[in-house]
């Protein structure tokens, strides 16, 4: 899976229409549609968690750096992968491209 | 294991669970995961799967109706509660008090909502209360005869995208039997309809076919329907008495020739093979300890069909009564030995243990129905006679 693909957007949120509960440390979301069940494992739940509302790559890297001792850029790269795989499943939706660098320059 | 898109309640394959309240619509894909989650929150007395009644009101007068005697004058406009328990003049349930239930519903751990009746669909308030359901991300399967799915209604239901599926209900493979059942004209046509506009809209529709003495020689006919147009299926053959005390509804039960002949025939693939050991989790179902019911009056009980009341929603917050209802706790205690004509019964693998049919003839949750355990006896025989073949 390419953590790559999760950045050309520059925030996501969760599908809020999605059926959802938390059993224990993890999450289950239905969803109807597609005829699919996922379970969330704990860091899954969480970032799900925190995608009630938008937020960044960035925001969220922030956020998880606080509850969980892990490097920062080895958490950024698994808060990408997460996003990525739960973006994949149709679980998260970008809510806003990332602004494309200015070939003019940054001065402008 | 596999998915059970076919099964027969009143001997539950062992890929089956032995609770109809567990088979969900719309999950069967993932069936051995959604098992395992249910599993899960039992263990850990979550009411996972909540199933509530919104009206007694229904559109047809099926003769083998669990809930009331529709052709006896009713209480009250809305219906009379459904439980053995219950005050015929108890008022059904608000819809701000449904709303309110649903958030309590969802705090104390529910996923899975289903809405049933009476008929489902004659309730007013039914699209204020899947919006609310979607608000607070529940899962919903309906339960309808289907007559009503018309296209706006089939649209609008199919919009939902928490909407897991719908159970419809059918009694023959024509007309005439079908129809001569919910004492409806036009009613088998409406329903079959009503479940292919549907799932054309993108719904999971899954047929109940409920065995009775008037449509049981269509048996095989109303399988082959349901194969041909490949629609899931599930076949129930218990009929129960009804919860207003009357017992008319048993007149429509299959004889004992009758169901020999379905399970030595077409419903022979269904059975369970009798292997499975009949340890404490495989005799106990989830009811009350992952899964509940709460009637049209506020009741909540441990499944629809078992109509104990174990408090009153009115009364006392719904997490109460889940936690420390003494009939609630009592349900959790039981164990084999406590089920006092089953614990040494030697058909109790082949045995659905119907506790809807249990409890309504005997008043006892761990009493038993005659008919329950004729059926397992059958079932015994048609396997082990074949085996040994």
């Amino acid at each position: 899976m390419s953590a790559a693909a999760p950045r050309s957007s520059s925030s996501w949120r969760r599908d809020n229409e999605l059926p959802f509960q938390k059993l224990d440390e993890e999450t289950i979301v239905l969803d109807p549609r597609r005829r699919e069940v996922h379970l969330l494992n704990e860091t899954a739940a969480r970032i799900w968690e925190l995608l009630a509302s938008p937020r960044s790559l960035d925001e969220l890297s922030a956020t998880l750096g606080d509850e969980y001792d892990v490097p920062e850029a080895e958490l950024q790269e698994a808060v990408a992968e997460c996003v990525d795989g739960l973006t994949q499943k149709g679980l998260l939706i970008p809510v806003g491209k990332a602004p494309q660098a200015d070939p003019r320059g940054a001065a402008r | 294991m596999a998915a059970p898109e076919r099964s027969v309640a009143g001997g539950l394959p062992e890929a089956a669970p032995r609770c109809q309240d567990e088979m969900v619509v719309g999950t069967e894909a993932n069936y051995e995961l959604i098992s395992q989650l249910q599993g899960k929150a039992a263990a850990r007395f979550l009411p996972f799967n909540v199933t509530l009644e919104l009206t007694l009101n229904c559109n047809i007068r099926c003769l083998h109706c669990y809930n009331l005697d529709r052709d006896e004058p009713r209480h009250g406009a809305c219906g009379s509660g459904s439980g053995a328990n219950a005050d015929a003049h108890k008022p059904e349930l608000t819809l701000p008090e449904i709303l309110q239930l649903l958030s309590d519903l969802r705090d104390a751990g529910c996923l899975i909502l289903g809405l049933t009746g009476g008929e489902v669909l004659t309730y007013p308030h039914l699209f204020a209360v899947l919006d609310r359901a979607r608000e607070l991300n529940l899962a919903v399967q309906l339960l309808t005869n289907g007559t009503m799915l018309q296209p706006g209604i089939a649209a609008r239901l199919a919009a939902y995208r928490n909407l897991l599926g719908v159970s419809i209900s059918l009694y023959g493979a024509t007309a005439d039997v079908h129809d001569g059942i919910t004492q409806i004209a036009g009613s088998f046509r409406r329903t079959w309809e009503g479940a292919q506009r549907l799932r054309a809209a993108g719904v999971a529709v899954r047929l109940k076919f409920i065995v009775m003495r008037p449509n049981a020689h269509q048996m095989a006919e109303m399988l082959a329907q349901a194969t041909t147009r490949d629609f899931p299926y599930m076949v129930d053959v218990t009929i129960t008495p009804r919860h207003d005390g009357t017992r008319g509804s048993l007149a429509m039960r299959v004889t004992e020739d009758q169901l020999a002949d379905l399970y030595r025939g077409p419903l022979r693939d269904l059975l369970p093979t009798g292997t499975r050991p009949m340890t404490e989790d495989q005799f106990s179902c989830n009811c009350a300890r992952g899964n509940c019911a709460i009637s049209v009056t506020g009741d909540v009980q441990p499944c629809v069909s078992v109509p104990w009341a174990a408090g009153n929603v009115r009364e006392r917050p719904f997490i109460d009564i889940w936690r420390y209802s003494p009939v609630f706790q009592k349900i959790r205690g039981l164990r084999i030995a406590d089920y006092e004509a089953c614990a040494p019964c030697p058909d109790k693998s082949y045995c659905s243990r119907n506790r809807g049919a249990a409890f309504n003839h005997s008043g006892s949750y761990t009493g038993t129905d005659p008919f329950v355990c004729t059926t397992a006896a059958i079932t015994r025989e048609v396997v082990t006679s074949a085996t040994t073949k």
